[in-house]
């Protein structure tokens, strides 16, 4: 990660560095800034604010993305129990060459023989009685709070202006 | 040999069915080993004998191959034919049990699927018919299968011990699915219900619904739960009553809860009110979970997508279930595809757990049997 120090120095340095850097987006910034001459160092280094710490946020969002997803990912599809057609361990424990031990059914073979079902349990139901619990579903419904852009009393009154 | 090459080999009786559905629909025959090998009733039950044989009413060409112990099966897929049949299901289980694979087969028949069914409509442990006509058939609607036949009744409500149940349930056929982008579920402005009784008084149902209703008119206002009481011929063989809740949100979403009585001879009895107060929180559970496909339909969902047209699919699930994630990996043996899989951390919002966010391009599985007319 870039100290501050640095980024600030850079910001500092901006003129130079933006005409040795020819990406679009930075001339139409400069274009504009030449408009107004007497104020450009500050001009500059507020229109390239979000510059800042970008390998920080991208290194962030990496992160993230490492915790989360591939978790998941490899949960479903990193773990696939592939069926053998050899008996496998069954035939090696035997006592006095007649009796075989029966293997008590691991947690594997639990699963494989279980019931046949697709709903999906509540294992740990929470207490609807609790208002703090029933607080946490409560935008799930219209008469909860909506998002910015979808409030129809917010829209409404945007409109009158 | 030359089949038994890529055929694909399980052990144990879990999943049954997700098997020879995929099994079905890519074309690959499956083996499936050591069915209950270990317990003192080895084998295949009745019921799933009964799914066996449903299979093969439905197809055309099916190769079915048991041993003499029932531990082990071999399927080697037909074509699948559909036209109008009948089944008698088995009572250890549901018709929910027999419906969710007819679900994702229908629509590729090669005429068009009509079925009546007879068992037990509503149980412990599958989804009720009820509730698989409120989530699953809207659901479909979304990929594009929908027209006057598409239909599920039920005739007669059956419940345990005695089923006598009847539903009639007809599906049309599609050449291709569409792909789908459910990302947003919206908001919940309605959430309706049936409280259903037979052979008890009707006065259960009521005792229910007012019990649903105080917990859930917390949350919204607009709450409609119909009592059923079906008479006669069409109450089935048993006494029971039960409930089932579907929320509706403003986006199309459906999501559901049910409950049902113990049936006689199974434990103490259940009080419709504690009955009532229970599901009503089940839902809520639900919600909860949130996504744009209920916790029982992610599996259906995801299969749709899998056969959707060459293009992006797109759906938010809530935490996915053990019968979606074992559904996942077996999607990926039959038709070699993987989902992007993307955790959606819930924030601040208040708006229940975390969320997943699938997505596939479909193979574009087109259903070459269908008549061209």
């Amino acid at each position: 990660f870039p100290e501050p120090s640095q980024v600030v120095s850079s910001q500092k340095l901006g003129s130079e560095n933006l005409i040795d850097e020819t990406s679009d987006i930075e001339d139409l910034l400069r274009e504009e800034d030449y408009k107004e001459e007497n104020d450009y160092s500050t001009e500059t280094s507020g229109a390239l604010k979000w510059k800042e710490d970008l390998s920080r946020k991208a290194a962030e969002a990496f992160l993230r993305q490492q915790q989360t997803t591939p978790n998941l990912r490899k949960l479903i599809y990193g773990t696939v129990t592939e069926d053998n057609e050899e008996e496998d361990g069954d035939t090696k424990e035997e006592l006095g060459g007649l009796f075989r031990v029966s293997q008590s059914a691991s947690e594997c073979k639990h699963k494989a023989d279980s019931l046949d079902c697709s709903r999906f349990h509540v294992e740990v139901p929470h207490d609807w009685d609790l208002e703090e619990v029933m607080n946490s579903i409560r935008d799930c419904f219209v008469t909860g709070k909506w998002e910015e852009d979808k409030d129809a009393a917010k829209i409404l009154a945007e409109d009158e202006e | 040999m030359a089949t038994q090459a890529h055929s694909l080999s399980y052990a144990g009786c879990n999943f049954l069915r997700q098997r020879l559905v995929l099994s079905t629909l890519s074309g690959r025959p499956v083996k499936i080993r050591k069915i209950r090998a270990r317990d003192d009733n080895p084998g295949l039950r009745d019921f799933e004998a009964s799914f066996i044989r449903l299979l093969d009413k439905i197809t055309n060409g099916s190769r079915i191959e048991i041993n003499q112990t029932g531990t082990t099966l071999y399927y080697q897929p037909g074509l699948l034919y559909g036209g109008s049949v009948e089944h008698d299901c088995s009572i250890l289980r549901g018709i929910g049990y027999y419906l969710e694979s007819l679900l994702c087969l229908a629509p590729f028949m090669k005429h068009p699927l009509r079925i009546v069914l007879r068992g037990v409509t509503n149980d412990q442990v599958d989804p009720s018919v009820d509730v698989l006509k409120a989530t699953a058939l809207p659901l479909l609607k979304q990929f594009g299968i929908d027209g006057e036949s598409f239909e599920l009744k039920i005739v007669r409500r059956g419940m345990l011990p005695g089923g006598g149940g009847e539903v009639f349930f007809s599906c049309p056929v599609r050449k291709v699915l569409k792909p789908i982008q459910l990302t947003d579920p919206g908001k919940i402005k309605r959430i309706r219900g049936m409280a259903y009784s037979v052979r008890v008084s009707p006065q259960m149902a009521n005792r229910i619904v007012d019990s649903a209703r105080s917990i859930l008119n917390k949350f919204i206002p607009d709450i409609y739960i119909y009592t059923d009481h079906m008479k006669g011929v069409n109450s089935g063989r048993s006494p029971g009553f039960g409930l089932w809740l579907v929320a509706e949100t403003t986006n199309g979403t459906f999501l559901s809860a049910e409950l049902v009585s113990n049936h006689q001879g199974q434990g103490a009895a259940v009080l419709p009110e504690d009955l009532g107060r229970n599901c009503a929180k089940l839902l809520l559970e639900e919600i909860h979970r949130g996504g744009c496909v209920d916790s029982t339909n992610q599996s259906l969902a995801l299969l749709l997508m899998t056969l959707g047209q060459q293009d992006v699919s797109k759906v938010l699930l809530g935490p996915l279930s053990p019968y979606t994630i074992e559904f996942l990996r077996h999607l990926k043996s039959f038709f070699q595809i993987m989902f992007k899989i993307e955790t959606k951390p819930c924030g601040e919002e208040l708006k229940g757990g975390d969320k997943v966010l699938m997505t596939c391009v479909g193979i574009g599985f087109s259903n070459l049997s269908k008549t061209l007319k």
